[in-house]
């Protein structure tokens, strides 16, 4: 099965999942609309593009001419590590993020970032993790209040 | 009139001085946006007063426009919303080594077009006003739609992925707040949830996060950093000449969507693109890097920040969260918008118009000699760049609602984005359709129950019926070809 088709699937099953999640809200009548209404015409309008999208995969894998690149190129498999690692960074900084508080996290996040692109040796990142954690809290917390936390 | 010099004396200029540079900083800064960082400035304005305060106001509305197509040129992320659709030929000009000249595009197309729409504004506001305020919520309704069926011919690509894209924008969109009843949906008992996705967060992370995490997939390649050679930084003659059809084209365009009640600035770039594609003599190489992608929605998006300030000032009718936050400093500093602002704060009402002067040529003055300043930016390598994004989308997410749920959002947004681009999806749709997503819910809603449930009175009226015809030519068309290209086979 084609990329695209593995897509459309995904599609559909977000869509029904969404219209299962729909049926907790009342649709009432065309006169006086219910909560419900909208989101089942939207989750049906998605589930009828998901099929188009299956069916038009279909047509464009039994065309031969198609080319592969006429749309955003896909990662390559061999480049997939670095920015999975980068995820579950991310999910732990959003995590400890109220925990710990921005400025270590952040700090962490850029110094872990920033290696995990390629820039070498310790105290780079270091510099870069702090400089750029230190000019955010002044920016947003000291000059227009933000509160982080 | 003569109360329009009022923008001139020293305060008054500081203001606007001050509200122009923080705007194109805001506009430059992904996520805030100008909303979050007219609200955050609220305090520090009511203590200059109602004119200098308020023209600070607009300064970074106005700024924000301006400032927004930089970071959207340089590293594929879009300032604010309404620069979302520069991202497509920007972005590629900028990675053609016209980083410069895109620029310098975006900033003299934002001039022209924010000057006209101030004179619009200031002579032709009572009457556009009331022409837009005929809409009723069958016609918001039918705008939308064809916006949306626009749209699908956004990027290019796939029409249906694009149409799957804003759909899927329209249903993250319906969660929180029923727009219209109250009810609570889709929040599964989760607190932050209530308020809906915040659109910041959603917007930092389908754009920053996700760009972080491609750059990292790609590490040698020049998606963040695009080499810019300085001795092209300004547009050639050829680039000059086709960007004035599209830059006029926005201009007027975005003007009208500015009279519109919703993100107009938003709406106006996306149709500009559409109709550039559709009518622009180099239609085909727009997603490709072309200089028309630039000039007509930077145009366009600064237009319709003049025309939103239209029902604004002259109805007390605030159609778009940053002309929200105006109004909530005007009723702060005891000036209410409206049809009696004129009469009761001339210099109210006629300094923040003179302002739009100044602020104009201060910005154009401020942008084009630091063009090269922002052009450098791209010069950074990723690895010192990307780092600041994250910290910037984080920041800019959580500072939407000062709630972790939204950098939880961010982050998962940032994950399907990276996702997205691997499956040959556009974000862009999707962030329009969860723009438009409550726009569309209410004015359905709203026409299927003044209509008392026939659907028909969805096209009764002369407008909305040409602007669902419109929508449905523009959605056949595609089928037609695929059946001709059937039949052909």
């Amino acid at each position: 099965m084609s990329r695209d088709r593995h897509s459309a699937v995904g599609l559909a099953v977000f869509a029904i999942a969404y219209l299962l999640g729909d049926r907790r809200y009342p649709l009432d009548t065309l006169a006086t609309p219910g909560p419900g209404l909208f989101p089942l015409m939207a989750g049906l309008a998605l589930l009828a593009l998901a099929a188009w999208q299956f069916a038009t995969a279909g047509s464009h894998a039994r065309a031969p001419a198609q080319p592969a690149s006429t749309t955003l190129q896909a990662v390559e498999p061999a480049a997939v590590g670095p920015p999975l690692v980068m995820v579950g960074i991310l999910i732990v900084y959003a995590a400890l993020f109220r925990l710990i508080g921005f400025f270590p996290t952040s700090v962490a996040l850029v110094f872990v970032s920033s290696r995990l692109m390629g820039l070498g040796g310790w105290w780079r990142p270091a510099t870069l993790a702090l400089g750029i954690t230190a000019a955010s809290h002044v920016v947003f917390v000291r000059w227009l209040g933000v509160p982080l936390p | 009139m003569s109360d329009l010099f009022v923008a001139l004396t020293p305060p008054n200029l500081l203001a606007c001085f001050v509200g122009t540079v923080l705007g194109t900083i805001v506009g430059v800064l992904p996520g805030l946006g100008p909303a979050g960082a007219m609200a955050l400035v609220l305090p520090l304005t009511i203590k200059l007063g109602p004119t200098a305060g308020l023209i600070m106001l607009a300064g970074i509305y106005y700024g924000a426009m301006y400032g927004g197509s930089t970071t959207s040129i340089l590293v594929n992320v879009p300032g604010e919303a309404a620069s979302v659709v520069t991202t497509i030929d920007g972005y590629r000009l900028a990675r053609k080594g016209r980083a410069g000249a895109a620029l310098a595009v975006a900033a003299i197309a934002s001039f022209v077009a924010g000057t006209f729409s101030v004179v619009a504004l200031q002579l032709a506001a009572p009457l556009v006003a009331r022409a837009a305020l005929a809409f009723g919520p069958a016609e918001y309704f039918a705008f939308a739609l064809l916006g949306v069926v626009l749209l699908a011919n956004l990027t290019g690509g796939s029409r249906v992925k694009s149409l799957a894209m804003v759909v899927v924008g329209i249903m993250l969109a319906t969660v929180g707040m029923d727009p219209l009843g109250g009810s609570v949906r889709f929040t599964f008992d989760v607190a932050g949830a209530q308020a809906g996705f915040s659109f910041i967060a959603v917007t930092a992370g389908l754009f920053g996060v996700a760009e972080v995490l491609t750059t990292m997939a790609e590490p040698a390649s020049t998606l963040a950093a695009a080499k810019v050679k300085f001795s092209e930084l300004y547009p050639s003659r050829e680039e000059l000449r086709r960007s004035v059809p599209p830059m006029l084209r926005g201009t007027v365009l975005g003007f009208l969507v500015g009279l519109i009640p919703g993100p107009a600035a938003t709406i106006a770039s996306f149709v500009s693109y559409g109709v550039e594609q559709k009518v622009s003599k180099y239609r085909h190489e727009l997603g490709t890097g072309a200089i028309e992608g630039v000039a007509g929605p930077e145009a366009a998006n600064n237009a319709a920040a003049g025309g939103g300030m239209i029902p604004l000032l002259s109805l007390g009718l605030p159609f778009t969260p940053s002309t929200a936050v105006l109004l909530s400093g005007m009723l702060l500093m005891s000036v209410t918008p409206g049809p009696f602002l004129l009469r009761d704060h001339p210099q109210v009402f006629w300094g923040v118009i003179g302002s739009f002067y100044v602020g104009n040529v201060m910005l154009l003055l401020l942008n084009l000699p630091l063009v090269g300043v922002f052009a450098r930016v791209a010069t950074i390598p990723s690895r010192y760049l990307m780092p600041g994004v994250l910290v910037l989308c984080v920041v800019a997410a959580y500072s939407d609602n000062n709630n972790v749920f939204d950098v939880w959002v961010l982050v998962a947004a940032g994950i399907i984005g990276w996702a997205m681009r691997g499956l040959g999806y556009n974000p862009a749709p999707l962030v329009l359709g969860l723009v438009l997503g409550p726009l569309l819910e209410r004015s359905l809603l709203q026409a299927l129950t003044i209509a008392r449930g026939d659907v028909r009175g969805l096209w009764s009226s002369g407008p909305s019926a040409v602007m669902l015809i419109a929508a449905v030519l523009v959605s056949l068309a595609p089928l037609v070809s695929v059946v001709r290209r059937r039949v052909r086979a």
